[in-house]
């Protein structure tokens, strides 16, 4: 335990922290005397409640977990920025973070010297750093931006910089939260393939992120927080897996698609995205075949079993809804739903399951979801993959100038 | 020590404060030497010409030396004060030695108050036109009187970002403290303090940073070396707010990045 990490290895070890919510933030003097002996008024919430975790050099993990589920207190410990009450949490060798767009920023130097800022917040010295800025500028893309004062980047312009900083400098151990999402396609792609390149180098990597896209492209490792402990630490596919239970129990379903209370007369237990080889995953690019599996358990009997799928897109507008009736179901059943071409173009989509029972079919209550996500597409934009051939030819006639 | 680690992370945020500072400003860094001249000039026609109270040769000389004391004094503290608070998204974001942020805004002054005396200096021995081995002793004393600003920034810093009226109440004390402190008069030269030996006392022992401004201006005004026991005083006072400053800070920075 005293063991200090090897260079690119995280251990944390029983990592307990409590926030206290206070209910105004700012304390001032007559608060500290008036209050003296009353004790202050706070509830406390439990982010991190006795987390172990170990990570190896070079291993690339994914953090996933609901809002307020502690991901980002966890990577603020790991970082060294908030203390723990108890136990320990340690990363040996260097370590750069991105936990916040524009963090570490001076907003009125230019990109170029914030990179020498930057660098020098996270222990670099200037040779070191020198050697490693043409790198950062080329990579950012920034072009002639990169000698303009910051305070006028867009968010996408601070990510690249940001990333190009992080990703640049030869750390040990890279932090990183929720912020590649802010990138354009192209540009995330660039950074997954950087990251890898970083791995293979002997870097470790915590990514903390919603998109179950990301995660898959770079981790090989999943660890899910809720309630500030791991619930669960394995591999991606399961983890995803067990993310989106956690989030089918609460929000990312509509309000009137939430189950209702009580326990169920059926239930969607498990729900699953297989891709043509039966592997779940849950990236796909347009026009993949996709099979939708889901087990339906019912506590007795039911009589007219009803099964209801949706896809929705990232805004929460119906692509698709579609339902069969199962007959009379007894026990355990595994339902499938197969789609020969996902025509859909590039983005996030949730894809909502739900069962009935007897009652009128109509609405059915949705209690399960999943999260797909369509890589980028060329050649058009929106939600349905209607992408045809274009052609052009000479008048001939009347009709058919451009078919 | 802890500065010299992390020299090009100090010298970063050096270059930062005074890049906020001055940006659009078409003096810049120049702003800082005008301050404690306007005062010089200010004080020098109230207190010699107008009230005559002041019967000392070379008057203004005198005042701009203890003035550049106090001004950097004062707003080292008043900018240290706020450094926190104002850097939160970089408190809470990164980590690094917190000391950096109210070191280096302290440090800023600290440029300009050597500036101060660079330009002073080559005026004081021309109006004197000897050279004093006494004034080597102004570098032992400068060192001193930055570390005791450095150590106050600190407590100031760390404090003002657990209780936020510590910089309204420093703003609002600092004034009443300038006029206490001996600038526009030795203490023995005050009227009021004639047969009243422990008014004398207080005001100069009372009062820690007016023995660093009776010191230099001993040295520069005078050229004569501060008394032994002045000396360690200083000693004293700057090893003392330096390690105590800084005790206080680790022990209330701990927490900063939840608190900002």
């Amino acid at each position: 335990m005293s063991r200090a990490p090897a260079p690119g290895e995280i251990v944390l070890d029983r990592a307990s922290r409590a926030f206290r919510v206070r209910r105004d933030r700012s304390r001032t003097l007559k608060e500290l005397f008036v209050r003296r002996g009353h004790g202050a008024i706070h509830d406390s919430v439990q982010a991190l409640n006795g987390v172990s975790l170990q990570i190896a050099p070079g291993e690339a993990v994914g953090l996933v977990g609901r809002n307020g589920a502690g991901k980002s207190s966890t990577l603020a410990c790991l970082a060294g920025i908030i203390p723990l009450d108890s136990g320990s949490a340690r990363c040996g060798g260097r370590m750069v973070t991105l936990l916040e767009l524009g963090a570490g920023f001076g907003p009125d130097f230019s990109g170029r010297e914030n990179i020498y800022l930057n660098g020098a917040l996270h222990g670099f010295g200037r040779e070191e750093i020198e050697q490693r800025v043409e790198e950062i500028v080329a990579f950012s893309e920034l072009g002639e931006f990169i000698d303009l004062p910051v305070k006028i980047y867009s968010s996408g312009m601070f990510l690249r910089l940001g990333f190009a900083i992080a990703a640049h400098l030869e750390a040990d151990v890279m932090l990183i939260d929720e912020i590649l999402a802010v990138g354009d396609e192209s540009f995330q792609r660039k950074c997954f393939a950087r990251i890898s390149e970083r791995m293979r180098a002997g870097a470790t990597l915590v990514l903390v992120s919603h998109d179950p896209g990301a995660i898959e492209r770079v981790c090989r490792r999943v660890v899910v927080i809720d309630a500030g402990e791991v619930s669960f630490d394995g591999p991606v596919a399961e983890g995803l897996l067990h993310y989106h239970r956690l989030l089918g129990a609460e929000e990312g379903v509509p309000a009137d698609l939430r189950p209702a209370v009580g326990a169920p007369a059926l239930e969607i237990s498990e729900l699953e995205l297989l891709d043509a080889d039966g592997n779940v995953r849950h990236v796909y690019d347009s026009g993949e075949a996709l099979t939708v599996r889901m087990r339906l358990n019912v506590r007795d009997s039911i009589r007219h079993a009803a099964v209801a799928l949706e896809v929705r897109s990232e805004r929460g507008e119906l692509c698709f809804r579609g339902e069969t009736t199962l007959g009379e179901v007894t026990g355990a059943v595994e339902v499938s739903f197969e789609v020969a071409r996902l025509a859909l173009l590039g983005g996030s989509y949730d894809v909502v399951v739900g069962a009935g029972g007897d009652e009128a079919p109509g609405r059915r209550q949705m209690d399960r979801i999943a999260q797909l996500t369509i890589g980028a597409s060329e050649g058009g934009e929106g939600i349905a993959d209607l992408r045809g051939r274009w052609s052009v030819a000479p008048r001939t006639s009347r009709q058919g100038a451009l078919r | 020590m802890l500065v010299l680690r992390h020299r090009f992370l100090f010298e970063q945020l050096v270059r930062r404060e005074l890049r906020q500072k001055y940006k659009g400003s078409a003096l810049g860094v120049l702003w800082y030497l005008v301050n404690p001249l306007v005062l010089m000039g200010a004080y020098a026609l109230v207190f010699s010409v107008l009230l005559r109270v002041a019967d000392i040769p070379d008057y203004p000389l005198f005042l701009l030396v203890g003035l550049i004391v106090w001004v950097f004094f004062a707003q080292a503290l008043l900018a240290a004060a706020p450094s926190l608070v104002g850097n939160a998204a970089l408190v809470r974001k990164v980590r690094f030695p917190r000391e950096a942020i109210p070191a280096s805004v302290a440090a800023v002054q600290m440029v300009t108050f050597l500036v101060m005396l660079v330009i002073a200096l080559p005026v004081v021995l021309a109006v004197r036109g000897t050279f004093e081995p006494a004034l080597l002793l102004l570098v032992p004393v400068v060192a001193l009187l930055f570390c005791f600003v450095l150590g106050l920034s600190l407590a100031v810093s760390v404090l003002h970002a657990h209780y936020r009226d510590v910089e309204p109440v420093l703003a609002a004390g600092l004034l009443p403290w300038f006029f206490v402190t001996p600038i526009f008069l030795r203490v023995e030269d005050i009227p009021g303090v004639v047969e009243r030996e422990w008014l004398a006392n207080l005001l100069q022992w009372g009062n820690p940073i007016a023995p660093f401004v009776d010191a230099v201006r001993q040295l520069l005004y005078a050229g004569t070396a501060p008394p032994v026991g002045q000396l360690a005083y200083l000693a004293a006072a700057g090893v003392l707010a330096l390690v105590g400053g800084l005790l206080l800070f680790r022990r209330m920075a701990r927490d900063l990045a939840v608190m900002l």
